[in-house]
């Protein structure tokens, strides 16, 4: 049943050119809607209530006869699901107004859902060669809709992109590769036993870099970003926000803290490295941010930023430090989505992202103003709203594990990022309205159903954080602090 | 023997790279290539080598001589040289750090890796089958990047229309 997750993106991606033959729109808009919801819903009503007494594995059937295809559902992953399941829900929402002008709407869907079967795979497996090859096809579907409006930049951005992702893959095969050559397997219970009985620290250290190197690319955390500047605003606003908001998330930060914590065991020097980081990301990407001119560049700067919050939370390695991160992964896949959104319906009816031509747009889009403006709130984490609540948390494991110095640094990052998205919303929707713009509407119908959605979660999500903690994030929390002996239970199977 | 094959791939590697003219690219890649199989057909890696003689030394060079071939030679393009300088100095470096570092390491890590699995057809189809699925995946995702990134406008191209604004869309706007 859990198989579902992948083999239906997968199968409605393998028929979208042909219906896209049949009906050029209705069907592919409607499809792919469709799927997405499907989704959502089987997440939380069918997906739930199997992890009840923790993780389960499943075998998938082919006609009644068994596969030797394993999945493991655990919080961690079922959270992880629902997370794209949402977020791509609101991104096919918003497509289909926004990928009008640019046609070929049935081969673009094709490519997110096999994107979003990407990601799925690589969140329900449990085995590394998996994790490579499912990366791989969530890569070359998001390199190809980078490029999807086949401009000039998006065709460099999206060169730079997959370069720099070949260089990130290179090193997690190299990695795999030598954990295989070490231990003769690859599901995450045989490397984990075969790591213990060896007692290898310093083949695991050299692992752990690559993998380090390999994820951190993708998750594009400092000093492994500098694609994503570039990638993530050349790309059309949906894939923006599925890039920053899932992408790198599930490609980078799910796979590395999978196999750091999970598979590995988080050691001292480990959690060193990752906090180091997580503060030198929040830094860079906030200070970059600061003197941006261009919305969506700024945007992907932001999203440097915030993923540092995301490893700083992992880093910690207490249960609240992992509840913290894993809350403002959720939260940040919201707002972030959300403004990148946004970002695209300023773009889409201004013909520009420059922030200084903007001026005075929330006369002209109320809706995407106010949207917008609950989505910078909570990014910079002012309460009530989601933001707010996830950074707390990070600042008071930080505080709690000893580690004041970096508490204050979150703090201030906080506030380095409330500086920004003020100056974001002062530029484009607020003051005079700039005579250029006197003709410009609101965005249509289905974009702004799908931005009011996500910043109607952005609300809820802060007004009721203890239920959201208590029946999604504990659950994934508890699967990352039981360590390596949550590997070590699945082995065999 | 094995040195010698693998000062060999990693020549023509290198060579690939370097190279300007992108047919003799394409033919070093090739022979790279060849280097690689033989390598694998002398560590008992038959299938390995096989898929390598057949996909990468020979439908991909023919896909990428086609390719070229298609392409017209008045389109210069300016290109900065620094990579001439980088790859050769960080290649020194890797091959300095091998030599004094990982060598020595390599051959004391100790494994506990058995050497049989199966054979070729069982491990790929009995046990590994959970890849066919990514492998369909990929294959997926790389035909509708074609069909996306080649396909002809049956809309406006991006960059031709004019919005409300009176702007000219498209996300070239890097003003």
């Amino acid at each position: 049943m859990i198989f579902l997750f992948i083999i239906i993106p997968l199968l409605l991606a393998g028929l979208m050119p042909l219906l896209g033959k049949i009906s050029k729109r209705f069907l592919p808009d409607l499809l792919a809607n469709a799927t997405m919801l499907f989704l959502l819903v089987f997440s939380v009503l069918s997906a739930k209530p199997l992890i009840a007494h923790g993780g389960v594995i499943q075998q998938a059937f082919w006609f009644g006869a068994p596969l030797n295809i394993r999945l493991l559902l655990d919080g961690f992953s079922l959270f992880m699901l629902f997370t794209i399941s949402l977020v791509s829900f609101a991104v096919t929402l918003y497509s289909i107004n926004y990928m009008e002008h640019y046609g070929a709407k049935a081969n673009y869907y094709a490519l997110l859902l096999v994107m979003i079967a990407g990601m799925n795979g690589l969140v329900l497996t449990s085995d590394l060669f998996n994790i490579y090859l499912f990366l791989e096809v969530a890569a070359v579907a998001s390199y190809a809709l980078v490029a999807f409006g086949q401009g000039h930049d998006e065709l460099e951005a999206s060169f730079k992109y997959l370069m720099l992702s070949a260089v990130a893959s290179a090193a997690i095969l190299l990695s795999i590769a030598v954990i295989f050559g070490l231990t003769g397997g690859l599901s995450f219970g045989t490397v984990a036993s075969g790591l213990k009985m060896l007692n290898i620290k310093y083949v695991v250290g050299f692992c752990s870099g690559l993998f380090l190197m390999g994820f951190g690319l993708k998750a594009a955390i400092v000093p492994f970003h500098s694609w994503l500047p570039d990638a993530h605003p050349s790309a059309p606003a949906p894939i923006s926000a599925m890039l920053s908001g899932v992408l790198i998330k599930v490609s980078g930060v799910y796979a590395m803290m999978r196999i750091f914590l999970n598979v590995f065991g988080l050691t001292p020097a480990l959690t060193t490295v990752l906090t180091v980081l997580g503060i030198a990301s929040i830094f860079v990407g906030a200070l970059a941010a600061l003197g941006q001119n261009d919305i969506k560049r700024m945007l992907a700067y932001s999203s440097i930023s915030q993923i540092g919050y995301v490893i700083l939370g992992f880093g910690i390695g207490t249960p609240l430090g992992f509840i913290g991160g894993l809350f403002h992964l959720f939260n940040h896949a919201l707002f972030k989505s959300l403004l990148f959104l946004n970002a695209g319906a300023v773009e889409q009816s201004t013909g520009t992202r420059s922030l200084d031509k903007m001026g005075g747009l929330a006369k002209r889009m109320p809706l995407t103003a106010a949207t917008s403006a609950v989505g910078s709130l909570s990014i910079a984490g002012v309460p009530p709203l989601n933001g707010f609540w996830s950074k707390l948390l990070i600042i008071i494991a930080l505080v709690q594990a000893k580690m004041v110095i970096l508490a204050v640094l979150a703090v201030l990052g906080s506030v380095i990022t409330l500086w920004y998205y003020l100056v974001l919303q002062h530029n484009a929707f607020f003051g005079k309205l700039n005579e250029t713009w006197k003709s410009v509407r609101e965005a249509p119908f289905w974009m702004s159903a799908a931005t009011v959605l996500l910043a109607l979660l952005c609300i809820v999500t802060g007004l009721v954080f203890p239920m959201v903690i208590h029946s999604w994030l504990q659950p994934a929390a508890d699967v990352l602090s039981g360590g390596v002996a949550v590997a070590l239970n699945f082995i065999g199977f | 023997m094995h040195l010698f094959l693998m000062i060999g791939l990693v020549a023509f590697s290198i060579l690939a790279v370097l190279t300007r003219d992108l047919l003799r690219s394409a033919i070093c890649l090739a022979v790279a290539s060849v280097f690689l199989a033989l390598v694998f057909f002398r560590m008992n890696a038959v299938y390995a080598g096989v898929f390598e003689v057949s996909v990468v030394a020979g439908l991909i060079t023919v896909l990428f001589i086609t390719a070229i071939a298609l392409t017209r030679g008045d389109q210069e393009v300016a290109e900065n040289k620094h990579h001439m300088l980088v790859f050769p100095f960080f290649f020194l470096f890797l091959i300095v750090f091998d030599i004094l570092v990982m060598r020595k390491l390599l051959g004391r890590i100790p494994a506990i890796a058995g050497s049989e699995a199966g054979t070729f057809g069982e491990v790929l189809w009995n046990q590994r089958t959970f890849d066919l699925v990514g492998q369909i995946g990929v294959i997926f995702a790389g035909v509708l990047a074609v069909l996306a990134l080649f396909r002809q406008g049956e809309n406006p191209r991006k960059g031709d229309t004019t919005l409300p604004g009176g702007q000219p869309q498209g996300g070239s706007s890097h003003e």
